[in-house]
C-alpha cells in the first residue's frame, strides 16, 4: 500500500469535487439555503395563521340568555368574527329544516353539553355561503328560558378547512362560556363554584430546561444528519466511480501505478470528506435556523411544546460529530461499492433509492419509543451509534461508555466489511468493464438449463434461499395463529418444513443441477462421524440454552408470544412424546439441512467459498425462524451447524446434529410441561428448578469441556470427512420456552 | 530485443447468453524495441482486450504476457512503470488543466520535482501543448484531448508505448502529427504497439503486424511476408481475404515470425525534438 498515491489521488478528487458546481451546490450551498429559507416559510406560515379569522354567523341572538352573554363583546383578541344575522323567512325555513335532520357528535364538542348538526342539503351550503358565514350558530327560540331542552344548532363545512378551524375555535369559546355559566348558577345555591373544578393538581417538572429542550432534538438530529451523511456520500460516489467510468478517466487511473486498494482509499476519503462536511453543514445550518426560528416563534406566543424546542444545545452538536464521523465512513464506503457497479451517473441514481431502503429502517428503529442503548440495539449498526449519541446528548455519559466498545466494534466492523466490498468491486473486471446486458429470458434460461453443473451456483443457492424466506413470510401470515391443537401444529409443521422450505430446494436441484445427490450434499456418512455429529449436539445443548436465556433477557418475549408458547406446551404435553420427536425434532431436521446445509450450501461454498457458504447459510438459517430472539440463536447455531457440514463434506451430519439438538430441546419441554421431576440416574446433569427442568452447573462446565474435544477431533478429521452434517433445530416457538429455563 | 511477449493468449468473459464468451483465444505475438507493432482486427476482434491486459487493466484468464521481462500478472506494478497506455477509453479530467494532468500522472509515477517539471516543459514543447496548458479538458477539442494523453502516457519515459486506436476521430492534421510522433518515438527505440483498423496507418508506420479476428490470430509478421505469403499486395484486400478466410475456418494462428524488412510507404521525416 503506497500512501503517498492514496494522498494524491484524494487530493486530486476533492480538488475536483470541489470545482464541481453541481456537488458543491448539493453539498454546501443547498444545506446554508435550505433551513433558513424552510424557517422563513414556517414563520410566514405561523404568522399567516395566528392572523386568519374564521367569521362566525349567530342567528337568534335575541333568544340568548341575557343574564350570561356569549363572547361577543369579549372576543376581540381571538381569531373569531362574530356576526349577528337577522332571520328572514327564507332562511327562517331552512333552519327549521336542519331540527330534523340526523344529529351527530362532533369530537370538538364531546365533552360537552351542545351537540353539532352535519346536514347534507344544499340549503345549508347555500346559507353558510349566503351569509359568508365559515359557520352558523343558530339560537332557537326559547333557549334563554332552558338551554338543555333547546339545543344550539352550529352548521358548518368540513369539507372547508376555514370551517374547520372556526369550530375548533368555536368549541374553545363555548366551553369557556359554559364553565362560566356553570359557576354562574352554582353562585346562587349552597353548593359553590368548586363543584366545576373538584381536581386540584400542581405539576412539578424536574428536569432541567437544557435537557428538556435536548430531548426532542435527540430523535430528530441524529436521524437528519445521517440521511444527509448517506447523500452527502451518494452523489460523490457516483461522480468519482459512475460518472469517470462514463467520461472514460477511470480507465486512464486504473493503468496509472495507483493499485486498486490505493484508488478505492483515495476515492473512499475523498467522499467521506464530503459526506462529514454536508452532514456538518446541515447541523451547523440548522442550529443557526432553529436558534432564530424558535425564538421568533416564541414570540409569536407559540405552544408549549413550540417553545420547549427551543434553540438546538450546543454541547449535542459535539456529539453529532463524533457519531457522524464512523458512520460517514461506513456509509461511504457502501455508496463507493454500490456506485462502483453502475456504468453511468444515471444509472448510479437508480442505486441510491435501493440503498436509502436498506439504511432507512436502522436509521429509523431508534426514533421508535421505547428504544433504548441496551447490550441488544448496541449491536445493530447504524442504530447502536446512534442511541449512543442520544445517550451522550441526554447527558447518560455512564451507560454511552458502558457500550462504546460494542458499539465502535460493530460500526469499524461495518466499515471494514464495507470498504472490503468496494475494493472487491473495484477489482472485478466484471464490475468494471461491464457491457449492456442482453435481455433475452429465453436464451438465458436455455443458457441455464444448457450449462448445468453437479452443483447449484452461487446465486441459485441465493435466490433459493430468498424464495424461501419470502414463502415462510407468506405463509405463516396465511397460518394465522397458534396451532389450536396437535393436528394443526402437524399440518402447519408439514407445510413450512415440506411444502415451504424443502420443495423450492429440491424443484431447483432437479432442475438446475446435473445430479441431485451432489447438489444436496448425500454423502454416505461414517457412523462414527454421526455419532461425534449427535453427541456435540448433547454436549453444546447446555451452552445453547444459557446463550438463549441471555438473548431472551435482553430481547424480551412480548406478552402475546409467552403465553403462545405457554399453549404450545400444553399442546405437546397431551401428545404421545415420538410423535412430537417426530415432527418437530426429526422432519424439521431433515428438511431444514437438506435445504440449508445442502442445496444452499453447495451452490455458496464454489470457488473456495467455504467461509462465505458457513455464514450466509447461517443467516439464512436464522432468518428462516421468524421470531427475532431465534434467529440470534439459529444464526449463531448455524455457523457451528455450517463448519460441520463444511468438515463433513454432506448433510448426514448436520441433520445427526439438528435431530439430537431438536430431541432434547422438545424432550426437556415435553417433561417439563407435564410436571416430570429429573431421574435419578441423570441428576448431576439435570434438575428441577421453577418448576422446569434445566441442567446442572456441573453438567454445564463439563459439558464445555467435552464440546471443545470433539470440536477438536472434528477439526483433524481432514478438510473433507464423509459424513457430518449439522443442524440445529429450532424451528418452533415452542423451544423458546425451554430456552428461558436454564 | 522483445519488448512483449504474448504467449497463448486466452480471455473469456462470462456472457448471460452464451455462458462464456472467448475475447481471446491463444494469440500470440512479440514486439522489439525500435518497432511499431500493429495489432489490426475489425471491431470487436479483440484488440482493446489484448491491450488491455497488456496494460494490467485486465487479467489474462491463460496465457502469458510479459512487458520489459516483467509478467503482466505477477508484477503488475513493474509493468505499469514500463508502458504507457493511450486510447479511446483513457480521457483527460474535465476539470483539470492540461498541465495538472500530466502533474498529476507524473506525481503518481514518483518523478521527482526537478525531473517531472523539466520533462513537462519538454514534452509540452515537442506536443505544441503550451498554447492550452492552462484549458480545463471540457474545453478541449478532441486533438487537444489525444495529444494530453500522450503526453501523459510519456511523462515517465516508458519503454514501451500501447496506442489504442488512438487516432479515431482526429483530424487528417492531428492524425498526421500523431503519426509523426509514433515514428519519433521508435526511432528512439521504444516499442510501439499500435491498435487501428485504419489500413494506411498501418503502411506508414508498422514494421509488424498481427491480425486478430473473433479472437483469433489470423497471422503475423511483416506487411512483405505477409503480401508474399497471400499474394496480395493491396493490404486492404489482403485484410478483407484473411477476415474471408477466417470467417471459413481456413486459418489457424501463426506463430510469431521473425524480424522482416519495413515497409513503409512514407517515410515521413521525424517531426520535432525527440521525447
Amino acid at each position: 500500500m503506497n500512501w503517498s498515491h492514496v494522498k494524491l489521488i484524494f487530493h486530486r478528487e476533492v480538488r475536483d469535487q470541489l470545482r464541481d458546481r453541481r456537488t458543491m451546490f448539493t453539498i454546501c450551498i443547498l444545506p446554508l439555503l435550505l433551513y433558513p429559507l424552510m424557517g422563513m416559510v414556517m414563520l410566514q406560515v405561523a404568522q399567516f395563521h395566528r392572523e386568519q379569522h374564521v367569521s362566525i354567523g349567530i342567528f337568534g341572538y335575541e333568544n340568548w340568555p341575557s343574564d350570561s352573554p356569549l363572547i361577543l363583546e369579549s372576543s376581540d383578541p381571538s381569531q373569531i368574527r362574530w356576526k349577528t344575522l337577522t332571520v328572514d323567512d327564507s332562511i327562517g325555513a331552512t333552519l327549521e329544516q336542519f331540527q330534523t335532520v340526523q344529529t351527530q357528535t362532533n369530537s370538538e364538542f364531546k365533552n360537552k353539553s351542545t351537540e353539532s348538526y352535519i346536514v347534507d342539503g344544499k340549503a345549508a351550503e347555500k346559507l353558510l355561503r349566503q351569509v359568508h358565514c365559515d359557520a352558523v350558530i343558530w339560537v332557537p327560540p326559547g333557549y334563554h328560558r332552558s338551554i338543555s331542552d333547546n339545543p344550539l344548532v352550529i352548521l358548518s363545512n368540513q369539507r372547508w378547512e376555514r370551517s374547520q378551524l372556526a369550530i375548533r375555535l368555536l368549541a374553545e369559546e363555548l366551553e369557556g362560556w359554559h364553565l362560566s355559566w356553570i359557576r354562574t348558577q352554582l353562585a346562587w345555591t349552597e353548593l359553590g363554584t368548586a363543584l366545576v373544578d373538584p381536581l386540584a393538581i400542581r405539576q412539578l417538572d424536574v428536569s432541567r430546561p437544557e435537557v428538556k429542550r435536548a430531548l426532542v432534538w435527540t430523535k430528530i438530529l441524529p436521524f437528519v444528519m445521517l440521511i444527509w451523511a448517506l447523500t452527502g456520500a451518494f452523489y460523490p460516489a457516483i461522480d468519482l466511480c459512475a460518472g469517470e467510468k462514463e467520461r472514460g478517466t477511470l480507465e486512464t487511473l486504473l493503468c496509472s501505478p495507483a493499485r486498486r486498494k490505493e484508488i478505492v482509499w483515495g476515492k473512499l476519503l475523498t467522499i467521506m470528506c464530503f459526506s462529514i462536511g454536508t452532514a456538518m453543514l446541515n447541523l451547523a445550518s440548522m442550529h443557526t435556523t432553529t436558534s432564530i426560528v424558535m425564538t421568533q416563534f416564541s414570540q409569536l406566543g407559540a405552544t408549549d411544546m413550540v417553545a420547549s424546542l427551543g434553540p438546538l444545545p450546543l454541547h449535542s452538536m459535539g456529539w453529532l460529530i463524533l457519531l457522524v464521523i464512523p458512520i460517514s465512513a461506513m456509509f461511504s464506503a457502501l455508496a463507493l461499492a454500490v456506485a462502483s457497479l453502475a456504468r453511468s451517473t444515471k444509472e448510479g441514481q437508480y442505486y441510491l433509492m435501493p440503498l436509502l431502503l436498506v439504511g432507512m429502517p436502522l436509521v429509523m428503529l431508534p426514533m421508535i419509543p421505547g428504544v433504548t442503548l441496551s447490550h441488544g440495539t448496541s449491536v445493530v449498526p447504524v442504530t447502536g451509534a446512534v442511541l449512543m449519541s442520544r445517550a451522550m446528548i441526554d447527558g447518560e455519559y455512564g451507560l454511552a461508555l458502558l457500550h462504546l466498545p460494542t458499539v465502535m466494534a460493530v460500526t469499524l466492523f461495518c466499515c471494514f466489511l464495507s470498504k472490503q466490498w468496494a475494493i472487491r468491486q473495484f477489482e472485478s473486471e466484471s464490475v468494471m468493464f461491464r457491457d449492456s446486458e442482453r435481455s433475452s429470458v429465453a436464451q438465458w434460461i436455455r443458457n441455464v438449463w444448457r450449462q448445468r453443473e453437479d452443483t447449484p451456483t452461487c446465486n441459485e443457492s441465493i435466490l433459493c434461499g430468498l424464495l424461501i424466506l419470502v414463502g415462510l413470510f407468506f405463509g405463516r401470515l396465511s397460518l394465522s395463529g397458534m396451532p389450536q391443537s396437535w393436528t394443526s401444529v402437524v399440518q402447519s409443521t408439514l407445510v413450512i418444513q415440506v411444502g415451504i422450505i424443502l420443495t423450492p430446494a429440491l424443484i431447483m436441484a432437479t432442475m438446475l443441477t446435473r445430479c441431485v445427490r451432489k447438489a444436496l450434499r448425500l454423502h454416505r456418512p461414517r457412523p462414527l462421524d454421526m455419532m461425534a455429529a449427535a453427541s456435540l449436539a448433547v454436549c453444546l445443548h447446555p451452552t445453547y440454552m444459557a446463550f438463549a436465556a441471555a438473548v431472551g433477557k435482553e430481547y424480551k418475549l412480548g406478552e402475546q408470544t409467552t403465553s403462545m408458547l405457554m399453549q404450545f406446551d400444553s399442546i405437546i404435553s397431551s401428545t404421545p412424546i415420538w410423535q412430537v420427536l417426530l415432527m418437530l425434532a426429526l422432519i424439521p431436521a431433515i428438511c431444514e439441512e437438506l435445504v440449508f446445509r445442502g442445496f444452499l450450501f453447495a451452490g455458496l461454498q464454489r470457488n473456495g467459498g467455504q467461509v462465505r457458504a458457513i455464514l450466509v447459510t447461517a443467516a439464512f438459517f436464522g432468518l428462516s425462524h421468524g421470531v427475532l430472539q431465534q434467529t440470534i440463536t439459529a444464526s449463531v447455531m448455524g455457523v457451528m451447524i455450517g463448519w460441520i457440514a463444511y468438515r463433513s463434506g454432506g448433510v448426514a451430519c448436520t441433520i445427526a446434529f439438528h435431530a439430537t439438538h431438536n430431541s432434547i430441546s422438545m424432550m426437556l419441554a415435553w417433561y417439563s410441561s407435564r410436571g416430570f421431576n429429573s431421574p435419578h440416574c441423570l441428576s448431576w446433569a439435570i434438575e428441577h428448578c421453577d418448576g422446569h427442568l434445566a441442567y446442572t452447573s456441573t453438567w454445564g462446565a463439563l459439558s464445555v469441556g467435552i464440546a471443545i474435544t470433539l470440536i477438536a477431533w472434528f477439526a483433524t478429521r481432514g478438510s473433507v470427512l464423509s459424513n457430518p452434517r449439522s443442524s440445529i433445530g429450532l424451528n418452533d416457538l415452542h423451544q423458546q420456552r425451554v430456552k428461558f429455563t436454564a | 530485443m522483445d519488448f512483449v511477449q504474448v504467449q497463448n493468449l486466452c480471455k473469456n468473459y462470462p456472457d448471460a447468453a452464451l455462458g462464456e464468451f472467448k475475447a481471446l483465444d491463444n494469440v500470440s505475438f512479440v514486439a522489439r524495441a525500435g518497432e511499431v507493432f500493429g495489432l489490426l482486427g475489425p471491431n470487436g476482434a479483440g484488440k482493446t482486450t489484448a491491450l488491455r491486459i497488456l496494460a494490467t487493466i485486465l487479467q489474462p484468464s491463460s496465457g502469458s504476457v510479459r512487458i520489459y521481462n516483467f509478467d503482466v500478472t505477477e508484477q503488475a506494478d513493474f509493468v505499469r512503470h514500463s508502458i504507457g497506455f493511450v486510447s479511446n477509453n483513457t480521457a483527460v479530467y474535465d476539470r483539470m488543466s492540461a498541465w495538472e494532468f500530466v502533474e498529476y500522472f507524473g506525481r503518481l509515477y514518483a518523478l521527482p520535482a526537478d525531473r517531472l517539471y523539466p520533462r513537462m516543459e519538454k514534452i509540452f514543447r515537442t506536443l505544441q501543448m503550451d498554447e492550452f496548458r492552462d484549458c480545463p479538458g471540457v474545453k478541449m477539442s478532441t486533438g487537444m484531448k489525444q495529444k494530453v494523453s500522450i503526453a501523459r502516457a510519456l511523462i515517465h519515459d516508458p519503454p514501451v508505448l500501447i496506442f489504442d486506436e488512438a487516432s479515431l476521430g482526429l483530424d487528417v492534421m492531428v492524425a498526421r502529427a500523431l503519426q509523426s510522433i509514433v515514428m519519433d518515438l521508435r526511432d528512439q527505440g521504444k516499442c510501439i504497439i499500435y491498435s487501428t483498423h485504419i489500413m494506411r496507418e498501418v503502411e506508414r508506420l508498422c514494421d509488424h503486424v498481427a491480425i486478430i479476428y473473433k479472437g483469433k490470430l489470423l497471422d503475423t509478421g511483416t506487411l512483405e511476408e505477409l503480401a508474399d505469403r497471400h499474394e496480395q499486395n493491396d493490404f486492404e484486400e489482403l485484410f478483407f481475404q484473411l477476415l474471408t478466410q477466417g470467417d471459413k475456418g481456413h486459418f489457424d494462428a501463426k506463430p510469431p515470425a521473425g524480424l522482416g524488412m519495413r515497409l513503409r510507404t512514407d517515410s515521413t521525416a521525424s517531426q520535432g525534438s525527440a521525447l
